[in-house]
């Protein structure tokens, strides 16, 4: 994955505010992104956690924790990582019809402010 | 998220009702299917593989078609083929579609390549799935059921909850009863192989 410009040389630099750059430098070494699987109707629980611990090599609690998490919170953050980690697993998941999306992580915080329910998780 | 299945139904529908489609066993994952429940399948995935089959682009960049990359692409206008290839973030609609010019193109041919293998399968005589097998046949029977719920307008559990009441075969009276009733087999189904292919996974 070539996308991510999370680090390099930034062309839109000259937009930006000094304060924000700043913040994204200090930000940027403590991997800063979010793999999300959003909830769906669809797929199925157990094809849920096999995923999670056939490819991230989960166990099969962990799994299942995050597969509960995705199923009664609309959504759960599954892995941290660069941005370009995170996208590749993206990738990954949509291979497996998984409902992925990347995001910046919030501080820490796990930006869960979003998922305030499943009802907000509808595809639109 | 759809739960397990209860109660487990081939096409075949009353009497069917312990039967599983893929166990697990000596010889690896096993399948059986009645002709009719393989051409139903057969069907399915052509369909699906159709759909994800990019169109030919006239004067287009060879060298940018052999890495993958796709500047034509755009965001999907069905829904089902939308749910196959989503957004990579939920509120930057450039930064999606940047991604999706890098990675859509190679996603597809992942997806048709295990629909493919799955349709493959379908020609033998036995079905006795590798562990790549296996995983070819459990991405190929879920999105087949992405595609069929977004035609069903599944859109929450409650959604969900009503299709899967549809389990008996003389209730197919319309296209949408017909095609509850193929959904439910396809997730039978997937539900089937997920249980042995959990089995399968080393256990620490």
């Amino acid at each position: 994955m070539t996308l991510s410009v999370a680090l390099g040389p930034d062309t839109q630099e000259s937009t930006r505010t000094g304060t924000e750059t700043t913040t994204d430098v200090l930000n940027a070494p403590d991997v800063p992104w979010n793999l999300v699987i959003w909830n769906d109707p669809v797929n199925l629980m157990s094809y849920v956690s096999y995923v999670f611990q056939s490819y991230f090599g989960y166990s099969e609690s962990k799994a299942n924790k995050h597969m509960l998490e995705v199923h009664k919170k609309g959504r759960s953050i599954i892995a941290h990582g660069s941005r370009e980690q995170v996208e590749r697993h993206a990738v990954a998941m949509h291979g497996f019809g998984l409902w992925a999306t990347v995001e910046k992580s919030d501080g820490g915080k796990g930006g869960s402010g979003d998922g305030t329910g499943r009802g907000r998780g509808k595809r639109g | 998220m759809a739960a397990r299945v209860v109660p487990a139904t081939g096409l075949a529908g009353e009497g069917a009702s312990v039967a599983k489609a893929f166990r697990n066993g000596l010889k690896g994952i096993t399948g059986h299917l009645e002709p009719a429940e393989r051409e139903l399948l057969r069907g399915l995935l052509d369909d699906v593989i159709s759909m994800l089959e990019p169109a030919e682009q006239a004067n287009e960049d060879p060298l940018a078609a052999l890495i993958g990359l796709d500047l034509n692409v755009t965001e999907p206008g069905d829904r089902a083929l939308k749910r196959l290839l989503p957004n990579v973030m939920k509120d930057d609609g450039d930064a999606s579609l940047e991604f999706r010019q890098l990675t859509e193109r190679s996603l597809r041919e992942t997806k048709i390549g295990a629909l493919r293998a799955a349709a493959l399968d379908l020609d033998r005589d036995e079905l006795v799935l590798t562990e790549a097998g296996a995983g070819h046949w459990s991405m190929a029977l879920n999105d087949v059921r992405l595609v069929l719920a977004e035609r069903l307008d599944i859109q929450d559990e409650e959604d969900a909850n009503h299709v899967h009441q549809m389990q008996d075969w003389s209730q197919a009276e319309d296209v949408e009863s017909y095609l509850a009733l193929v959904y439910n087999f396809t997730t039978w189904l997937q539900e089937s192989l997920m249980q042995a292919m959990l089995e399968t996974l080393e256990r620490p």
